[in-house]
């Protein structure tokens, strides 16, 4: 126990460093751009310029502002908007996370119920009717962009579902109802829940092979032990390996979800901060997603010894 | 040594047939074809490629040509995909996206190889300080959305410093730079446990100096699994655009890119849903394909590994 909350408080070190360094390279990198952020701004005069930069500590040499932000960011602090003066990044980013943060959980949830379920279901009934459409869909499916997903999502049940229903059961874009949530969170959660789907299966059908499910088999134990607890608990550690990636790639693709669905999360944040030069906002949201990315891959590498007993820390 | 066989009973005929020499990629090729999802997926990839090299002498309708005919026509005989917001024949454009779509994916898995490979041999050759940074730089990235770096790169060089024009060459650069790290680190794993073997050992004995080993040893033996790995980098590289563009962040309009178009075409999706539909398909498709082929080249060339 101790070990473990040793090794967590040591990954958490780790994370801060790899967020702070992650999210210097875009400092630095957005940081080369000549000019300024203001340049945009005509009716400006020579005097409230300077004031402007001076606020935002724009006039200061390069590596003084490097070091205030590091140090804003090591409180987390992420300065103040370009473009809409007076707001505080970090707030708003923290109530854009948590918007996010539901979209994403429910996509992992389609990823990983859907994915178990239907690789499991594959597994055990390898070669029959159940196992190729399983199999054929899973091999479709992670390879159709979440973004096309959307896009067909939309227009099924944005568009024709309320034609055929008369606009009586649609789903509209946006957020705020409950409603509005499956049809996000299907389109980023499919194309990984057929990663899931295929990797399941395969490491399913290798454990379902092996001596330890046939003496459980042979002891005479139920069918749903054997297969959740003796077999299922076993084939799921390379599916937890992917889990990183997997929240990598959710993160990545909520940023062209939430701009399709017009759900008010970092996502979208990002891509509207980039259009507008907002650079301040740009860093934050990369400053989040890195550490969101770490936070994610910690949570992984907890759940291993839980699954397998064999790995301690 | 053939001379040094058993003696045979005299009344036995020794029948005994060389198999046919096999070299890594002929062997790879007679497993592949038997595979035959990979084999769809080939299929459509020549498909893909004959499109796009037709693309660039012919296409029904100049790319860029607007007004051909009434915007937003659906499918008919004269435009079999119909016509976009603008009056664009989409299979014009649907044919210009192709040619974008392998400019992006093969300049980039050759790009990622470029870096990774040579990268990657080091780290795992002369292990210690060197495979300590290289690994460092790996271990980061993986921490990452490195897609995300990708596009602010794009953003930063293009738009922001005005380095590189935005185009194809740009997004090249981009996914390059943030996605070598596949690539470095499996030739890492290789080369760490190709250095150990016995031929290597017995090359390294004979004399041969670090760099000839690197290249004519290790290098070759790696082939396989590399080949894999960038074949895989050419669908990420094609999405990567596919998603820069639909954005609005990649390649600038009249560029036929397919994330574009499909951008394009997401307005008017209610009444016109071609317009999104056939870029989304072509795009799918092609992802589709480059994972197939992906897939059974991994089981081409590693035969232990197939499930």
């Amino acid at each position: 126990m101790r070990g473990t909350l040793l090794y967590i408080g040591q990954r958490l070190v780790l994370i801060a460093i790899t967020t702070v360094l992650v999210s210097s390279i875009v400092f630095l990198l957005l940081h080369q751009i000549p000019g300024n952020a203001f340049l945009n701004e005509t009716r400006q005069s020579e005097e409230t310029l300077r004031a402007e930069l001076h606020h935002y500590g724009l006039d200061l040499p390069l590596p003084q502002q490097y070091a205030n932000w590091v140090t804003g960011v090591l409180h987390g602090n992420l300065g103040e908007s370009l473009v809409n003066h007076g707001v505080l990044i970090t707030p708003l980013l923290v109530r854009e996370t948590s918007v996010s943060a539901t979209v994403g959980f429910f996509a992992l949830l389609v990823t990983i119920g859907l994915g178990l379920v239907l690789g499991v279901i594959a597994a055990l009934r390898q070669n029959t009717w159940v196992d190729y459409i399983a199999s054929s869909t899973a091999v479709i499916g992670y390879s159709v962009p979440s973004f096309v997903i959307a896009i067909f999502g939309l227009l099924l049940f944005g568009h024709y579902l309320y034609v055929w229903t008369d606009g009586t059961v649609f789903y509209q874009p946006g957020w705020g109802k409950v409603e509005q949530i499956p049809v996000p969170a299907l389109a980023l959660g499919l194309p990984y829940a057929s990663y899931v789907a295929r990797l399941t299966r395969a490491s399913m059908l290798e454990t379902i092979r092996t001596d330890y499910v046939r003496t459980a088999w042979a002891k005479g134990l139920k069918a749903r032990v054997v297969v959740l607890r003796h077999a299922l608990r076993n084939a799921l550690i390379p599916v937890v390996t992917i889990l990183g990636p997997l929240i990598t790639g959710i993160i990545t693709g909520s940023v062209v979800i939430e701009n399709i669905f017009g759900i008010p999360g970092l996502g979208k944040e990002f891509v509207t901060s980039i259009l507008a030069r907002d650079y301040n906002i740009v860093i934050g949201v990369f400053t989040f997603y890195a550490a969101l990315v770490g936070l994610a891959n910690l949570a992984v590498d907890v759940i291993y010894p839980v699954l397998d007993p064999r790995i301690r820390y | 040594m053939a001379q040094a066989a058993p003696v045979a009973p005299p009344d036995l005929e020794l029948t005994y047939e060389m198999p046919e020499q096999a070299t890594l990629l002929s062997d790879a090729w007679r497993r592949l074809r038997r595979n035959r999802i990979a084999l769809v997926g080939t299929v459509i990839i020549a498909i893909l490629f004959i499109t796009a090299l037709i693309s660039i002498v012919w296409t029904p309708y100049p790319v860029w040509l607007q007004a051909v005919g009434p915007t937003y026509q659906p499918p008919s005989g004269a435009h079999p995909l119909g016509l976009d917001q603008a009056g664009r024949d989409i299979l014009s454009r649907i044919m210009g996206g192709a040619l974008i779509t392998i400019e992006v994916g093969i300049g980039s898995a050759i790009i990622v190889s470029l870096i990774g490979i040579p990268l990657g041999l080091l780290a795992g050759f002369y292990r210690g300080k060197v495979d300590t940074v290289i690994s460092f730089f790996i271990n980061i990235w993986y921490g990452i959305p490195d897609l995300l770096v990708a596009l602010i790169l794009v953003f930063v060089l293009s738009d922001a410093l005005h380095l590189i024009p935005r185009g194809v060459f740009v997004i090249i650069i981009a996914f390059s730079l943030t996605r070598w790290m596949d690539v470095a680190r499996l030739v890492r794993g290789q080369s760490l446990a190709l250095r150990e073997r016995e031929f290597v050992e017995a090359a390294r004995m004979a004399g041969a100096r670090d760099f000839y080993l690197l290249v004519r040893h290790i290098f070759p033996n790696a082939l396989g699994p590399i080949i894999v790995q960038a074949t895989f980098a050419i669908p990420a590289a094609v999405l990567f655009e596919a998603f820069l563009s639909f954005l609005g962040l990649g390649l600038p309009s009249p560029t036929p890119s397919w994330g574009a178009m499909a951008a394009d075409g997401y307005h008017g999706m209610d009444f016109a849903p071609h317009i999104v539909l056939a870029p989304t398909i072509a795009l799918s498709l092609t992802l589709m394909a480059f994972n197939w082929l992906g897939d059974g080249l991994r089981d081409a060339f590693d035969p232990r590994m197939r499930r």
